[in-house]
């Protein structure tokens, strides 16, 4: 009996999940946030139609959240059947919108609501032509398909199509929303959240509640407690664009070391250049141990990179040549 | 600070040479018949391709026969004038101490017809009374103006040919084993096959390769692949890293048959290892980057014209960089290694991509994102966390390499996968 139970206490706790899902709201009326979002989409469920939409936001405020609960609050369980989902930067080009695009939108759905929904995930990664391509498959099919574009920079979305589309505004979870969410989950999976710790995890994510919920699962998987030192060594360990430890290596007279490390940041972890160099730009004059004008000088190199980068220059080149200038910076400091 | 391992470990005795046993063994009957009396060929000409032994064949001769070796190549003897002062002399009067004494004139090929004329009749003079024995080298003997040469009643000739590969694999395994270098046999074979019988070339190969290192893998030769001629590409990189001026390391890329973004990649790896003084260095990868943004100018507007500026700063642009440094020692070439990680990770990121992929398909988000902002997670969890990462495996049907991948290791992964069966 006492082996049965052990068996069966093991197979529970082996039921993981991604967190982030697990929790993710179903219904409209579960979201935490983003109200008046949330009644507005409420009144479409309750007239039973529902326009073109761009949801438009940082990461991680419950945007795909957002427009799945609509669908499922709409069409019930079998929500999935009426639903597409795409994500543009995976299938960005002119021949998705011109095949699967078309061919989903322009099937009429059987059930009472007479059309179907296309949710676009990164629609802002789509290129041009295809935008332009969308923007008619959009008046054509009005009938049997609504769409619902998410993105991050409404922007990056051409006007035509923004004109034809509800806007909606996005915004960062505030820090007690978060909060609230992240005790509940943590209360759920018997996990030790400590107050530090959940000021840690908002201090890094700051209200990216995706990000928010993996931190604390990666931390909560460490086994101990959940405190701010904790969340800060899963994050260092989940973002090795360590560009401080970078900098300092650099700064030591470390060139090839540094180089290596530049490497592996954009090869190994495939982190984005315009990235690093943000980054670059931010501890450049959080740095004492920089003699005060050679930040001047290095703060143009790095403008300068970060043009040529939008050029289409190679980022660990550009990158690396910064890096060499701030060698020299370093050893003219140790009065070389 | 390190000697060339060609010269380090030149053969010292006659045993050492590789391979051309025969050619070897005439030569030495040859020179050992002058023991005797001047024989009636009083020259022999050592004809064969590069690096396969025929001047370390006449050295390791000399050395065990206890004959001095007077020995002069091409770069000293350009002139009649010149080649009479030298070999004339020597040909004709005792060494001190009374030694027995051989003549080198090595590299024969690097004497001009038109412009050292008069060199080669010299020679054929000085020939024709010397007391001592004189040996010629060349590589091309057909060549027009070694025909005086081919008289076999005055001259005799060897041909050296290449070794075949297990003779030069043979000589690696003897370097390793006296440098204490545990090489996988593979390795030392792909450079032995690569080399084609220049067993030179080998060697510099497996210094470039195996220095500074306790073993040698095939992973760290394999990129040998990818290049043409590596004398080509070495003597262009010298030509850029340490060139006097502008046109000297211009003429780098004229002289070199190789791509350019493979030679880029070869100055943006090396050129770090060879500026040691900070100034230098940083402006020497000030002028790679502008280099590179030309190449980006040109790939986006398709303007070709502009490669003339890529040339001028990833060469003149690299060498003007140098002030007065200059590292000290013997520093080899590495291969460039952002190419061999992108083709080492080109399994690696179809692996991620792959995981990527079932990520989207539990969590809404796209491959790039699932890579980026998820993956990241899961490597944290799947580090400190067995029994979390098996539940997660299964949710996301991760199979057995791709637990290995992200767990970062087998013996990590074996532990989730243990409690996912």
């Amino acid at each position: 009996m006492q082996f049965l139970y052990g068996l069966v206490k093991e197979l529970r706790e082996l039921s993981f999940e991604m967190w982030a899902e697990k929790y993710r709201p179903k219904f409209l009326s579960q979201m935490v946030n983003q109200k008046d979002i949330v009644e507005r989409l409420a009144s479409f469920v309750k007239s039973r139609n529902v326009p073109h939409c761009i949801f438009a936001g940082p990461p991680g405020t419950g945007k795909t959240t957002a427009a799945l609960s609509l669908a499922h609050d709409l069409y019930g369980d079998t929500y999935r059947e009426h639903l597409m989902e795409l994500n543009a930067s995976d299938e960005r080009g002119i021949n998705v919108v011109r095949e699967t695009v078309k061919t989903f939108a322009r099937v009429r759905t059987l059930g009472e609501i007479p059309f179907k929904i296309l949710i676009l995930d990164e629609a802002d990664n789509m290129t041009g032509d295809a935008q332009q391509a969308l923007r008619r498959t959009m008046e054509r099919y009005t009938e049997t398909c609504r769409f619902i574009l998410i993105a991050n920079y409404s922007g990056k979305i051409i006007e035509p199509i923004q004109s034809r589309c509800a806007p909606f505004r996005f915004t960062y979870l505030p820090r007690e929303e978060q909060n609230k969410h992240l005790q509940h989950i943590a209360q759920n999976e018997n996990v030790n959240l400590l107050n530090d710790g959940l000021d840690a995890i908002y201090d890094v994510c700051g209200g990216d509640l995706r990000k928010a919920i993996n931190s604390l699962q990666a931390a909560a998987s460490l086994g101990k407690p959940v405190s701010s030192e904790t969340v800060y060594s899963v994050v260092g360990r989940a973002n090795p664009a360590d560009v401080h430890a970078m900098i300092k290596i650099a700064m030591g007279g470390n060139f090839v070391e540094a180089r290596k490390r530049l490497r592996e940041m954009i090869m190994k972890y495939g982190v984005a250049g315009s990235d690093i160099i943000k980054q670059i730009h931010i501890e450049l004059f959080r740095l004492d141990d920089i003699p005060e004008n050679w930040k001047v000088k290095l703060a143009e190199i790095v403008g300068e990179v970060d043009f040529r980068l939008v050029e289409g220059a190679d980022e660990e080149v550009q990158l690396s040549a910064l890096l060499a200038r701030i060698t020299e910076a370093g050893y003219e400091l140790k009065g070389g | 600070m390190h000697a060339a391992w060609t010269v380090k470990h030149k053969p010292k005795s006659l045993a050492e040479v590789v391979g051309n046993r025969e050619a070897i063994s005439s030569f030495e009957k040859w020179l050992k018949s002058w023991e005797k009396g001047i024989p009636k060929q009083r020259a022999a000409f050592l004809h064969g391709p590069p690096g396969i032994g025929k001047t370390v064949t006449v050295e390791a001769l000399a050395n065990d026969l206890g004959m001095e070796l007077i020995e002069k190549n091409a770069s000293d003897y350009r002139t009649e004038e010149k080649i009479r002062q030298f070999a004339g002399l020597a040909s004709q009067y005792n060494g001190f101490f009374g030694r027995k004494r051989v003549i080198l004139l090595d590299e024969l090929d690097g004497v001009h017809g038109t412009a050292d004329r008069g060199a080669i009749p010299a020679i054929t003079k000085i020939i024709l009374n010397t007391r001592y024995p004189i040996v010629l080298t060349a590589n091309d003997f057909w060549n027009k103006k070694f025909v005086a040469f081919r008289d076999k009643k005055k001259y005799l000739i060897i041909e050296f040919k290449k070794p075949p590969a297990r003779e030069v694999l043979k000589h690696l395994k003897r370097i390793c084993a006296k440098d204490d270098i545990s090489a996988e046999e593979e390795a030392l074979n792909f450079i032995a096959q690569r080399s084609e019988g220049d067993v030179r070339s080998a060697v510099n190969d497996l210094q470039a390769l195996a220095q500074g290192k306790r073993r040698l893998t095939y992973d760290d030769v394999s990129w040998l692949a990818y290049r043409d001629r590596k004398d080509v590409i070495f003597t262009v990189l010298r030509q850029v890293l340490y060139g006097k001026n502008c046109n000297a390391a211009k003429q780098a890329v004229d002289v070199a048959d190789v791509n350019l973004d493979m030679l880029f990649e070869w100055i943006y790896e090396n050129a770090p290892h060879h500026f040691n003084v900070p100034s230098e260095l940083a402006n020497a990868m000030e002028s790679l980057a502008t280099a590179d943004l030309y190449r980006g100018r040109i790939r986006q507007t398709q303007n070709w014209k502009l490669m003339r500026y890529v040339i001028d700063f990833m060469t003149a642009g690299v060498a003007m960089a140098r002030d007065k440094s200059k590292p000290s020692g013997w520093i080899p070439f590495r291969f460039p290694q952002r190419i061999r990680t992108l083709s080492a990770s080109r399994v690696e990121r179809g692996k991620k991509r792959e995981i990527g992929r079932k990520i989207k398909l539990r969590m809404h988000v796209s491959v790039v994102a699932a890579q980026k902002d998820v993956l990241p997670y899961l490597r944290v969890i799947f580090e400190s966390n067995t029994e979390m990462a098996a539940g997660l495996a299964q949710w996301f049907n991760f199979d057995e390499e791709e637990v290995v991948y992200i767990a970062g290791g087998k013996r990590q992964a074996n532990k989730i996968l243990k409690l996912v069966n």
